[in-house]
């Protein structure tokens, strides 16, 4: 198997805090692979640097054979990324419908132009309306959104934000998914299906996907392999097993939980 | 020939630093930018001219009433408007203040009507001093002074005062001045107070070299605005940096370009610097946070 | 899924009958208006029909993509004396001027769009306010737009059809307007519409689903200036005549009041802000005429400030208004319209 993202010696500063430090690591293709550490890691940052929302510093970002950085974020999600946020950011002012529209927005095509002549049902800008809402009703089929599938989004309970987020960047049909902590503020019901349905993801979709998660349940249940990282670095990287027993990740674990303030001073 | 523009430009530039400050103070306290200040200016520049005209006041009387009046003006909107909207966009605050600025303009114009008045100020705008080879008016000679010594004063109560401090930390950090005991609205108000105030004093300089009309203060507000930009918005010393330098290019252009479209500089400057420099050309950026 | 929906009915206009029945009384109201209106109202209309193109155009901008502009007024500048300079001095025939027009404002607005990529609210509310009051000086100083005595318009028109007075300018300016609504409308509900919206709630968002943000940032500028610029192309023949005082920063701020007031970010707000705005705009130039209200503002001019400067009681509404709409209902009348339909749909209960 090809590593579908290869990250190498990546390094981001704020001012005086080291985000990430050196940071490398492989991700093969068709694996859910997951990363976990203590707050103020350097996770989401990770992510936004492969998004292209940051500039990382020093380092590379390859993805399917072509580097990334330096390329601009919406360059990056045609190249087949997609991605969910922590703190969600969805379109609240939209319907569940229009924000997984917008998944779709890359394989569209209309314009302006297109647009001034949707009344016709001939129209390319109809045709791809209606085609693309056909795709859209599958993963809505798939996420069991049918109820809020005309709602607005911020009339929605947080965990299904959580889906619709999820079912946009599916709209995507990107190669690669990063997850930014899923499961944060689900029951364990929703976790449950969550859990099933990111297995359907891997296997049914074949879509790769890199998820940040701080639920070791979920963690140690869905992915092939774990990267643990602190202070934006490396602490170890394996099968879940091996990641979860290893010392320095243990050490990093408990270290937040004696002195928690420690950590929340770093943010 | 040289010196002169600079001097000119010096004088100018400090009318635009007054306007600029006025701004930004209330900019850093409220992330507002304050479309009203310009007529604010005009308002109690007509409230001058209206105790020198009509009440024959004399004009130290004159000029302390206008500047009690502005800073109750600066307060009454902040209580009466800015403070109503409940957790406001910036778009929200934008147009409260544009309201304002609505109301103002056709508040002055229905009592003083549109007809262009001279402002009566007993100091001369023709009359010169010379000095070595350079030439000043009494009236920019003044406009200088006041504005270095405005900002002597600012920097004092930013410094020195207890309500000054008080403002300061606001505007560093609202939640921990609220903690800290300090009654932010309160701060507020008196902020928009002291930049009002500021605002009248440019006002007042600035109409005796044009003419006291409902329109006043507009160019000044978009060269006030310029300045302020250019110093980043967010800092006293840069905006008044920003007022001299906008005023020295101004006239560089007058001379070397066109006299005619000097007052285009500002909108140049305004898209040149945001363009190049979007925080400013005085202060760092900073990466949003995601 | 057993049933198949059919999914052009989300997309569609008129969704069910009673719409449509709607609809067609509107334009049966449209074409009968000029016949049975006395000629006052005609000229009231066109006026209003123009704010409406430029409303639907500067909502785009301001309420799709939630970027601000204090400068259409320079756009709208720059289309009125646009479409009377090509026609007076290079002949060129209407519709093809005002095309012209509304395109070269928009190129003006694309170049006022690049240093908006890198500005937010604040500063590029100032940035376009300088490019406004930057518009007006031009026109005012150039030999060529008249100075500040402006321009006098030449007649409208197109081919053999020669609009000779309101009546007849209706007709081209409500065909204008009728189409570039409906343009407006299609455009916000498919993909290029949906990328604004989006740009607004969360740009982070947006880029992340490959939405180009600097492309539909100065996209959405473009289009709002050739809005306008139509329209200020078209206000030339209303006018006729134009000087660069009715460019203002007021007029500016009045296209922002009919935005404000109709509702941020909804076409059909927009017609009603242009319409509500409008009409309080011209009917409110003789203030002193409405009964009861008249007298007791004349009254109040007497006592405490001046009769010669009543008109400007406008502003002080205008003024009013807005900050009323921020504190007390942000989506403007097309939010308390919202609010009666769902009072009346549960009304008496
Ligand atoms: N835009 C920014 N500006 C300044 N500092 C930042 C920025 N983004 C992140 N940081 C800092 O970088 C460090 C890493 O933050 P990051 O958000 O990547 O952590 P994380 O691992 O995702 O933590 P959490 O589990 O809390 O989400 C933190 O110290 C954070 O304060
Ligand atoms: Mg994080």
């Amino acid at each position: 198997m090809a590593a579908l993202l290869k990250v190498e010696n990546l390094t981001k500063h704020f001012g005086g805090i080291l985000a990430l430090d050196h940071l490398s690591f492989e991700v093969q293709e068709g694996e859910i692979y997951s990363i976990i550490g203590p707050n103020g890691a350097g996770k989401t940052t990770l992510f936004n640097c492969i998004s292209g929302l940051y500039r990382p510093d020093e380092g590379s970002i390859v993805f399917d054979g072509q580097e990334l950085i330096g390329l601009k974020p919406h360059r990056i999600a045609e190249m087949g990324i997609a991605r969910t946020f922590q703190n969600i950011e969805l379109f609240s002012n939209m319907t569940t419908m229009d924000n997984l529209m917008l998944g779709r927005h890359i394989h569209m095509r209309s314009g302006v132009w297109h647009s001034l002549f949707l009344p016709w049902r001939k129209s390319l800008t109809a045709r791809e309306e209606v085609a693309h809402r056909a795709r859209i009703e599958e993963i809505i089929d798939f996420l069991e959104l049918q109820s809020a599938r005309n709602q607005l989004v911020k009339s929605l309970p947080y965990g299904r934000q959580k889906l619709v987020e999820l079912g946009r960047a599916l709209a995507l049909e990107p190669k690669l998914l990063l997850l930014d902590e899923p499961s944060a503020g689900m029951n364990t019901e929703e976790r449950q299906d969550l859990f099933f349905w990111l297995q359907d993801i891997k296997e049914d979709l074949g879509i790769t996907i890199v998820m940040i998660e701080h639920n070791m349940q979920m963690v140690m249940d869905v992915s092939d392999r774990i990267l643990a990282i602190d202070f934006g670095k490396k602490l170890a990287e394996g099968p879940p097993e091996e990641v979860a027993n290893h010392p320095d990740v243990i050490k990093a674990y408990l270290g937040e939980d004696e002195d928690e303030s420690a950590a929340v001073a770093r943010q | 020939m040289f010196g002169q523009l600079i001097i000119n430009g010096l004088a100018v530039g400090s009318l635009y630093a007054l306007v600029a400050l006025a701004m930004v103070i209330i900019y850093k306290a409220s992330e507002v930018p304050n479309f009203a200040q310009g007529e604010m200016a005009m308002v109690s520049t007509y409230f001058a001219y209206m105790l020198l005209i009509s009440n024959q006041v004399s004009w130290h009387v004159a000029l302390l009433g206008t500047l009690v009046f502005a800073f109750a003006l600066g307060m009454v909107l902040e209580f009466l408007f800015v403070r109503r909207a409940k957790d406001p966009t910036v778009l929200d605050l934008i147009i409260v203040t544009l309201g304002m600025q609505l109301v103002l303009h056709g508040l002055a114009g229905w009592k003083w009507g549109p007809d262009q008045k001279d402002f009566p100020l007993p100091i001369s705008d023709t009359d010169v001093v010379q000095v070595g080879g350079l030439v000043i008016s009494y009236l920019n000679l003044t406009t200088m002074i006041a504005a270095l010594l405005l900002m002597g004063l600012l920097y004092a109560f930013f410094q020195y005062t207890k309500i000054g401090v008080a403002m300061k930390a606001t505007q560093q950090n609202w939640m921990a001045a609220r903690i800290n005991g300090i009654r932010t609205n309160h701060i507020l108000g008196i902020t928009w107070g002291i930049s009002s105030v500021i605002g009248a004093i440019a006002g007042v300089l600035f109409a005796p070299t044009s003419t006291l009309d409902p329109h006043l203060m507009w160019d000044p507000l978009i060269k006030g605005f310029a300045a302020a930009v250019m110093g980043g918005m967010n800092s006293l010393v840069g905006a008044a940096l920003g007022g001299y330098l906008l005023g020295f290019i101004e006239n560089l252009f007058g001379l070397y370009i066109s006299l005619e479209f000097k007052s285009i500089v500002a909108f140049l400057a305004i898209v040149l610097v945001l363009w190049f420099r979007p925080s400013g050309l005085f202060s760092k950026h900073y990466e949003r946070r995601v | 899924m057993d049933m198949k929906r059919d999914y052009f009915e989300d997309v569609q206009l008129l969704k069910d009958r009673a719409q449509k029945i709607w609809f067609g009384i509107l334009i049966i109201t449209l074409i009968l208006f000029p016949f049975v209106s006395p000629n006052y109202y005609i000229y009231l209309i066109n006026y209003i029909a123009i704010n409406v193109i430029v409303t639907v155009g500067l909502n785009l901008l301001i309420g799709y993509t939630g970027q601000i502009s204090l400068g259409h007024a320079g756009f709208f500048a720059i289309g009125a004396y646009a479409t009377t300079l090509l026609m007076l001095k290079l002949h060129v025939p209407f519709l093809l001027a005002i095309l012209i027009a509304g395109f070269l404002a928009a190129a003006f607005g694309f170049l006022l769009g690049l240093p908006a990529l890198r500005l937010e609210g604040p500063y590029l509310a100032i940035a376009t306010l300088g490019f406004g009051m930057a518009v007006t000086t031009i026109i005012g100083r150039v030999p060529l737009f008249g100075g500040h005595m402006g321009l006098q318009t030449p007649p409208l028109s197109i081919g053999p059809f020669v609009a000779k007075n309101d009546r007849e300018i209706y007709v081209v300016i409500m065909l204008f307007t009728f189409l570039m609504t409906l343009a407006a409308r299609n455009i916000t509900r498919t993909r290029v519409g949906r990328a604004l919206i989006a740009i607004r709630d969360s740009d982070i968002a947006a880029e992340a689903l490959g939405v180009n943000i600097a492309y539909y940032k100065t996209l959405a500028f473009a289009i709002s200036a050739f809005y306008t610029g139509v329209a200020g192309g078209l206000m030339a023949f209303v006018l006729g005549f134009i000087n660069p005082n009715i460019f203002d920063l007021l007029q500016s701020i009045l296209f922002l009041a009919m935005v404000v007031v109709g509702g941020a970010g909804t076409i059909l707000g927009s017609v009603m802000g242009a319409a509500v705005v409008s009409f309080l705009h011209i009917k409110l130039e003789a203030v002193q005429n409405i009964p009861g209200v008249g007298q007791f503002l004349v009254y109040l001019s007497q006592k405490w400030l001046s009769v010669s400067g009543l008109p400007n009681f406008t502003f002080v509404l205008f003024g009013l208004i807005l900050i009323f709409i921020v504190v007390f209902e942000r989506l403007g009348l097309y939010g308390i319209w919202l609010r009666s339909k769902i009072y009346w749909r549960t009304w008496p209960f």
